[in-house]
């Protein structure tokens, strides 16, 4: 039972920090300012470095799928293909995973060395308060980190599949256009940003979560780390099935 | 107990930066948003056309309507309709609806991969366009049907193939007597013999192709004479042409005849002149003596007027002269 009380604390949390969101003192200048360092240091030097990695495997499987369709007659649904399988699918996927490792553990340890220190606690007011000032915006900076990268890396993606199935010519753009559009049907693009949405949050929450909630251990940081990560990776997987089912049943 | 500020590590103009990037994603998602809705279709006016089927197996909702191969309306909703058939709602974006009139027709085919396509063909582009909300009505064809009536008409072509390549059949015989022929050709007689049926009516047909040739050479001499013949003929005419067109020839002649004989008829011309004027005259002596004639007439008849006149005056001095002698008769 021990765990699902942890869940049910990290979904309290998310519900406190998402309340925070949308309530005034969020928007206060010394908060606003702490949220907006978060946000840039949690996602501006992982941008670059995403997009072109994300563009090189994104190069390599718009490749394969193109060539193998076409050497099949079947080049019209390459695009398609492509379009599903990256922006949809890998892309996100990727994201939050990415995010996962170079920004929610980082501060998942952070915030268990201020829980450590007994900065954080719920037993008063304030430090409750304290608590969802010191969290969100980490939080923030994850769920920010998680759409921006899948957002970036998404377009760059598009532009790709343009530039290798049509070359350097704007006379594809129509047929492209439509074939996008085709793939972006009402419900699929629901799913499609419910996934990302969820993704990005639970990227953002579950690691600041786990370091706040989960019992004090005695075995070490890597350990809890470790822990950390299966659960996260749990949901994201639970998230991609959810979504997978969404889309294709 | 560290500030919340202080977990954070320095970067000069942060909070700028941290702007920035919050619009530049902003613009990116809002653009990507607006990009899809425009792939979508939402800014495109567009009209409605409804295709009625017997079935929608194949069709789903977004796939395309083609026309010409280029696709110029979009699938949206497929239901039942009060006939039990299936409506097909498609919305045409209003600039490329110019491309459908009111007679053009619709198919919906299914491939042999389960590929449905939805075509349009425009036949007679005069015709007036069609109208929003539409309804007509769409020709099915499935390939994947044609695959049992295809395959028993595969299967009955092998039979018949089998049955026409077997040992015994026309076409094995008619090989046999192929092969009977070649060997034939091969043989001393050839193709003559194969002809001929046999080896003494070939020999038959080589004597009288050659009697033929020995005839050919004969008339090639008889040829030869008429050439020859032909030549002198040919000298013959150069003479006879010289002798009648040359410098002394017979036209020469003839030329100063023709001349000679022109003056000559020039001359008679004169003479006929006098004497059609001597004609002239005697038919005018010919007139006064046709009316002396006539005068003559009237004279006469003057004349023999007065002779009896004088008889009767002579008979009535006879009569009353006393020496008259009685003339009259006395019966007696």
């Amino acid at each position: 039972m021990q765990w699902l009380r942890a869940w049910w604390r990290i979904i309290r949390l998310g519900a406190r920090v998402l309340a925070l969101a949308l309530s005034a003192p969020a928007y206060a200048p010394r908060f606003r300012r702490l949220v907006l360092a978060r946000i840039y240091l949690g996602t501006a030097p992982l941008l670059l470095w995403f997009t072109v990695l994300s563009s090189l495997l994104g190069l390599v499987i718009i490749r394969i799928v193109v060539v193998t369709a076409t050497s099949y007659g079947l080049s019209q649904y390459a695009l398609q293909m492509v379009v599903r399988v990256l922006v949809l699918e890998l892309i996100p996927l990727t994201a939050a995973i990415f995010v996962a490792l170079r920004v929610a553990l980082p501060d998942s340890g952070e915030t268990a060395a201020l829980r450590a220190r007994g900065v954080l606690h719920e037993h008063t007011r304030a430090g409750v308060e304290r608590l969802v000032r010191e969290v969100a915006p980490r939080v923030a900076a994850g769920v920010f980190a998680v759409v921006a990268l899948a957002a970036v890396s998404g377009v760059v993606t598009l532009i790709l599949a343009y530039l290798t199935i049509y070359g350097f010519v704007g006379g594809g753009l129509a047929q492209y256009t439509r074939t996008v559009g085709h793939v972006f049907h009402p419900s699929v693009t629901l799913v499609f940003v419910l996934k990302t949405f969820f993704l990005s949050l639970a990227v953002g929450l579950i690691p600041v979560g786990s370091a706040l909630y989960d019992a004090p251990q005695r075995r070490s940081r890597s350990s809890m780390e470790i822990r950390v990560l299966v659960r996260l990776f749990l949901v994201i997987l639970l998230i991609e099935a959810v979504s997978l089912v969404g889309n294709y049943y | 107990m560290p500030h919340p500020e202080q977990s954070t590590p320095p970067v000069a103009h942060l909070e700028l930066k941290a702007t920035l990037l919050l619009i530049l994603m902003g613009l990116l998602l809002a653009g990507t948003v607006l990009y899809v809705l425009y792939a979508r279709g939402v800014f495109e006016p567009t009209q409605r056309l409804t295709l009625i089927a017997e079935n929608s197996e194949g069709v789903v909702v977004g796939m395309d309507m083609t026309f010409a191969g280029f696709p110029i309306g979009r699938v949206r909703a497929i239901e039942l309709g009060e006939a039990g058939n299936a409506r097909i709602l498609i919305d045409v974006p209003r600039k490329d609806a110019r491309w459908l009139r009111e007679s053009s027709v619709y198919t919906l085919v299914r491939g042999l991969l389960g590929n449905t396509n939805l075509r349009a063909y425009t036949g007679i582009p005069e015709d007036p366009p069609l109208k929003d909300g539409a309804e007509k009505p769409v020709l099915i064809g499935d390939a994947a049907a044609e695959i049992p009536r295809l395959t028993s008409a595969v299967s009955e072509l092998l039979q018949r193939l089998g049955a026409l390549t077997a040992p015994d059949s026309a076409l094995g015989l008619t090989l046999a007597n192929v092969r009977d022929v070649s060997e034939k050709l091969k043989g001393p007689g050839g193709a003559l013999s194969v002809l001929m049926g046999n080896e003494a009516d070939a020999r038959k047909l080589i004597l009288t192709i050659e009697r033929g040739n020995a005839l050919l050479a004969r008339v090639d001499g008889a040829v030869a004479r008429l050439d020859g013949m032909i030549g002198r003929t040919d000298r013959m005419i150069e003479r006879a042409d010289a002798q009648v067109l040359g410098d002394a020839g017979l036209m020469r002649d003839v030329r100063a005849t023709v001349t000679e004989l022109n003056a000559t008829l020039a001359a008679a011309r004169t003479l006929l002149a006098g004497v059609q004027e001597v004609v002239g005259e005697a038919k005018g002596a010919a007139t006064n003596a046709r009316v002396a004639t006539a005068d003559l007439g009237v004279l006469r008849a003057d004349v023999e007027a007065n002779l009896r006149k004088l008889q009767h005056l002579l008979d009535e001095i006879s009569r009353r002269w006393p020496f008259a002698r009685d003339t009259e008769l006395k019966l007696p």
